[in-house]
């Protein structure tokens, strides 16, 4: 699904990424751990389309060359990105967002866009499934939302968006340990065959409550060791220092 | 231009038919205007926006005589559709109806015929102008405990026939006590070049509510200014929302004396720009005795190469102790080339009072735009979901929600 080969960024000249490879399959779930300015969230950035980065090598998803599709056109494709800090959107209805985000991916893969009565019974049962106070949903985007609020905001975009990818960057920072349960529970639902995650975390934590296929060690910009779940195991008691 | 003043107001003397005492307050006026002239930019009031200058570059032999003898015919086309509403029609500047088909009659009173006073306010010229210039002076007085039951339009329509003229207009608007008026002016200009000058005097009585919406949203080349003076007594409300949009110029400028303890007023408006329009709203509001409160919300867009002004004063006199002012800009600048002028003033002679002041202007928060791509909205649509949702909360602060409907539909704004 995900192919990155000898990824390279840079910003303002200064090297975040260097020969960066990595490889997801359908159906699986990638964990990438790494220390505070090791390159996870330019990772997730890159991934997703931001601006501002010089990259070279190469990253296809669904052999498609990823650099040249815009943030919007990855969003259609099936790539949605949890932000670390989910943005506040002032005077933007939570309700009316996510209708528009859903039928532009819908409208973009020439499926039938959902009208007002469709939606709600979607985002509803979503919502409810996440317990996420639907009356936030009436909100503001993130306006005034808690931490662990505009998180589990993301989990449930995900989940009403349905994409092939999910890259959650440190999804579990700031949330509570039931929060935190809750957006496991709300990942591992929509665990499928033909859908991946990349989880981008510094903790093992999450990983109790996301059963992770492989784990990355990432240092400096690349990744120095690769496993099983029993390696984030080991990075949770040595420490990032002593790893090497 | 000095020639062609004296023509035009000989001639408007000698067409119409002003009492004798009328002639001379004219007259005085007109020699004060013919004093002081256009103001520019040396004058404080004027410096980011030069009236002069703008009148000299947009209007090619300006004229100040005005023909109000013959009927102009009435695009109804232009009229507010789903909402009901009695009418003040304005075409080119002559009143060619006034229908008051929802309201007790008796509870109502307009008068067309007043005589001028001196304008309180000497600095400024352009009430010299105005009252030197102005045909007809209206009143209308809303009497004790009535509240219209619908808004009342003004409608300032303007059609192709117009040219390069000055078009001088002037209100008194009376509530007395425990009465209520919703105002909407709302301009539709098919004219060219003209300047337009709009006096209001509102006075508004105890336990009185005024609200006054202007709407300005169709593109023109007109050059207008605005001035509104505002005398609140005890316990009284104003709300004041500005949609400032369409014409080439505007200045909506609002003098407001707080008078009664109680008293409360509410300024909130939205400049929407683009090419080379130049808009400002400058306010004056007075904190004249003790427990009044006001509120500014002015949000900006501001596209291509427009420019915005935004002169908000707030005053609190010695005796008015625990006031409540507050104001606060924000711009939206969608190109480098766009310009948002704020100059806020606090003047504060009390000891006991709250009072506080805000601007910040930028582009559209890239980080805010990458966050809604990244759920499938391209770059436009991206941007105007933030633009609308920037505009939105100042357009939420109008409290009629049948208006505020309205100017949701005028704006095109999306709840």
């Amino acid at each position: 699904m995900l192919k990155i080969k000898n990824l390279k960024a840079d910003i303002d000249s200064k090297s975040i990424l260097n020969n960066f490879n990595l490889e997801i399959k359908p159906g699986e779930v990638h964990a990438i751990m790494g220390p505070n300015g090791s390159g996870k969230s330019t990772l997730s950035n890159i991934l997703s389309g931001k601006k501002g980065y010089k990259v070279s090598g190469e990253v296809l998803f669904e052999n498609k060359n990823l650099f040249e599709l815009e943030t919007e056109e990855r969003a259609h494709k099936g790539i949605f990105l949890a932000f670390q800090y989910p943005l506040e959107i002032p005077g933007v209805n939570t309700n009316i967002f996510l209708k528009t985000s859903l039928n532009a991916i819908r409208k973009a893969n020439g499926e039938k866009e959902l009208d007002a009565i469709e939606f709600l019974k979607l985002v509803k049962l979503k919502a409810k499934n996440l317990k996420f106070d639907e009356e936030k949903l009436n909100r503001q985007l993130n306006v005034g939302f808690s931490g662990g609020e505009k998180k589990k905001n993301e989990i449930l975009q995900m989940s009403i968006l349905n994409p092939k990818l999910s890259i959650l960057d440190e999804t579990d920072s700031g949330l509570d340990i039931d929060a935190l349960k809750t957006v496991a529970a709300g990942v591992n639902s929509l665990r499928k065959n033909d859908n991946s995650f990349l989880i981008i975390t510094h903790y093992q934590r999450l990983l109790d409550y996301i059963k992770p296929d492989y784990v990355h060690v990432l240092m400096n910009g690349k990744i120095i060791k690769s496993g099983g779940p029993e390696l984030a195991l080991e990075l949770e008691n040595k420490g990032y220092e002593n790893f090497n | 231009m000095e020639e062609q003043l004296k023509i035009d107001f000989e001639k408007l003397l000698e067409k119409s038919n002003f009492s004798k005492k009328n002639v001379e307050i004219k007259r005085k006026n007109f020699n004060n205007f013919i004093e002081k002239g256009f103001p520019n930019k040396r004058e404080e009031n004027w410096k980011f926006s030069d009236l002069n200058q703008i009148i000299s570059k947009n209007i090619k032999n300006l004229s100040f005589y005005n023909d109000l003898s013959k009927p102009n015919k009435i695009d109804q086309s232009t009229f507010i559709a789903g909402l009901e509403h009695n009418k003040l029609i304005f075409v080119n500047g002559r009143i060619e109806k006034i229908e008051f088909d929802y309201e007790e009659k008796n509870n109502i009173e307009i008068l067309d015929d007043l005589v001028l006073e001196k304008p309180n306010n000497a600095n400024n010229s352009l009430l010299f102008l105005n009252n030197a210039f102005v045909s007809k002076f209206f009143k209308l007085i809303v009497k004790k405990n009535y509240s219209l039951k619908k808004p009342l339009v003004i409608y300032n329509i303007t059609n192709k026939d117009l040219v390069s003229k000055s078009i001088n207009l002037k209100f008194d608007i009376l509530l007395e006590e425990n009465s209520s008026l919703k105002l909407i002016e709302f301009s539709n200009d098919k004219s060219t070049t003209n300047f337009i000058n709009i006096n209001y005097n509102f006075d508004v009585q105890k336990n009185s509510i005024l609200k006054n919406y202007k709407i300005d949203n169709n593109s023109n080349s007109n050059i207008k200014y605005y001035f509104n003076n505002i005398s609140q007594d005890t316990n009284s409300v104003s709300e004041i929302f500005l949609l400032s949009s369409g014409s080439e110029f505007i200045k909506n400028e609002i003098n407001c004396n707080l008078n009664g303890k109680y008293s409360s007023a509410f300024v909130n408006g939205v400049f929407l720009l683009n090419g080379s329009k130049h808009h400002e709203i400058k306010t004056n509001i007075n904190h004249l005795v003790e427990n009044t409160k006001s509120y500014q919300l002015i949000k900006s867009v501001l596209e291509d190469e427009s420019k915005a002004v935004y002169q908000g004063k707030i005053f609190v006199d010695s005796k008015a102790q625990k006031t409540d002012g507050y104001q606060l800009s924000k711009a939206i600048l969608l190109n480098d080339n766009t310009e948002f002028n704020a100059k806020p003033e606090l003047e504060i002679y009390a000891d006991d009072v709250k009072c506080s002041h805000g601007s910040s202007s930028g582009s559209l928060n890239e980080d805010s735009i990458f966050y809604l791509m990244s759920r499938g909205l391209n770059y436009k649509e991206a941007k105007k979901l933030l633009i609308n949702g920037f505009l939105l909360d100042v357009v939420e602060k109008i409290t009629d929600s049948e208006i505020k409907n309205l100017i949701k539909n005028i704006m095109s704004l999306k709840q």
